[in-house]
């Protein structure tokens, strides 16, 4: 079986954080979403992986993935260009493919379970393709499956006005080479692209078998900067405390805190786990870092309160202020007006930027 | 819907045939490859497809 990831999409909703680099790369907990994907596939025994990039960021996940040997797998990298669907996507792994069965995975999600569990049953039977479903609250806005008692899927329909499930489909998709028989049928939806859901559909008339997994533990689309800060507060639910660094017996530590090599927290700092800290990142006096943080690499925390938050690294915060819920971009500096006349906020914010002052 | 690509011969990257469609002559996108791919690199008969339904493969 071999394992695609899709990485293709402009990251518009996660402006401005992608105006420098693509949405694949953004860490939560300190560690690239696309990076989640690629160990979920190596641990269910995939090593053959390949990447879908668009036309936006394959430099730098080409730079960051490299030929995959530090993450123990094989990466080829297939330029999908303009983002014509998932299902043109998967399309254009075809020549990779072969006659293999293989994983498709969005590479913006992460989920807490794995896929081995999805991935051996269906290597037990007959199967055209797989799908991962999950129970939602709203499922007028998802694509919404209905399944038999045996879960195999018996229809595919598109935010329906009445859901006959609440079992939505997520980010990770088994197919067999079938479908890109189905795919070649396919015409472009309203909004132009090729939709995987039509093309399952479509194998589901022609009377091919296709399972589903109802999967156990959250997951995440990685889309918005909620989401971003969300998949970083249920990563961290399940860090261990580690320490790599250098804490003053001063230090105020509780919970589980994960410090990386490097990083050196002074007397008088407090901190509540769970918190990742990065590696090379200082930690001052009189700072306090809250549940559910995550502290890129390089960095320095010299005054503020910062909790539920996600710093992508090489940041300054020397404010004494409250940051909460923030999601701050590699190199974004926060520091202190007090004395600057006249008084106010002094802000170089960039397109996109959203701030509640 | 057809969907064509075309595999680089010196670094195994592989790119769709819209993209080379729509650029004619690029440089291999896989990193450090200095592989020149063109659109000529396609049959004939795969890039009369792609040029009689050019508006099939891109967004507005």
């Amino acid at each position: 079986m071999k394992g695609l990831i899709l990485a293709g999409g402009t990251g518009s909703r996660l402006r401005p954080i992608t105006h420098t680099g693509p949405k694949q790369l953004v860490p939560v907990a300190n560690k690239p979403v696309i990076q989640y994907g690629i160990e979920d596939l190596r641990e269910a025994g995939i090593t053959e992986i390949g990447i879908v990039l668009g036309d936006k960021g394959r430099e730098e996940i080409q730079s960051f993935l490299g030929d995959g040997s530090e993450f123990g797998v094989n990466i080829t990298y297939i330029i999908q260009g303009e983002p014509l669907g998932l299902a043109h996507a998967a399309a254009c792994a075809r020549d990779f493919v072969g006659d293999d069965d293989f994983v498709m995975y969005l590479g913006d999600n992460i989920f807490k379970r794995g896929l081995t569990e999805m991935v051996e049953r269906y290597e037990t039977g007959e199967y055209a393709a797989s799908i991962a479903l999950q129970h939602v609250d709203t499922p007028r806005q998802f694509g919404i499956a209905n399944v038999d008692g045996e879960r195999t899927v018996t229809e595919l329909i598109e935010k329906p006005d009445e859901p006959p499930t609440d079992l939505a489909l997520v980010g990770v998709y088994l197919f067999s080479s079938a479908i890109f028989d189905a795919i070649d049928e396919l015409e472009p939806s309203w909004r132009g692209e090729l939709e995987i859901t039509d093309a399952i559909q479509s194998l589901i008339e022609d009377g091919h078998a296709i399972d589903s997994h109802v999967v156990d533990g959250w997951w995440k689309d990685t889309g918005k900067p909620e989401d971003i800060i969300g998949a970083n507060r249920l990563v961290l639910e399940d860090i261990e405390a580690t320490n790599d660094g250098e804490v003053h017996p001063e230090a105020d530590l509780t919970g589980r805190v994960d410090i990386g090599t490097g990083t050196t927290i002074k007397a008088g700092a407090v901190i509540r786990g769970p918190v990742r800290l990065g590696e090379n990142v200082t930690v001052g006096p009189d700072s306090y870092i809250g549940p559910y943080t995550a502290i890129g690499d390089d960095s320095t925390v010299g005054g503020p309160h910062i909790e539920n938050s996600v710093v992508v690294g090489k940041s300054e915060l020397t404010a004494d202020t409250r940051l909460v819920d923030c999601l701050l971009g590699r190199g974004a500096n926060i520091a202190s007006a007090d004395g600057l006349l006249p008084e106010g906020n002094r802000l170089v914010v960039g397109e996109n930027s959203n701030l509640k002052l | 819907m057809r969907v064509e690509t075309h595999t680089c011969p010196n670094c195994g990257t592989v790119v769709a045939a819209n993209v080379l469609e729509r650029d004619r002559r690029l440089r291999c996108p896989g990193l450090d490859c200095g592989e020149i791919l063109d659109f000529t690199d396609l049959s004939e008969e795969v890039r009369e497809h792609y040029e009689t339904n050019r508006d099939r493969y891109r967004l507005e």
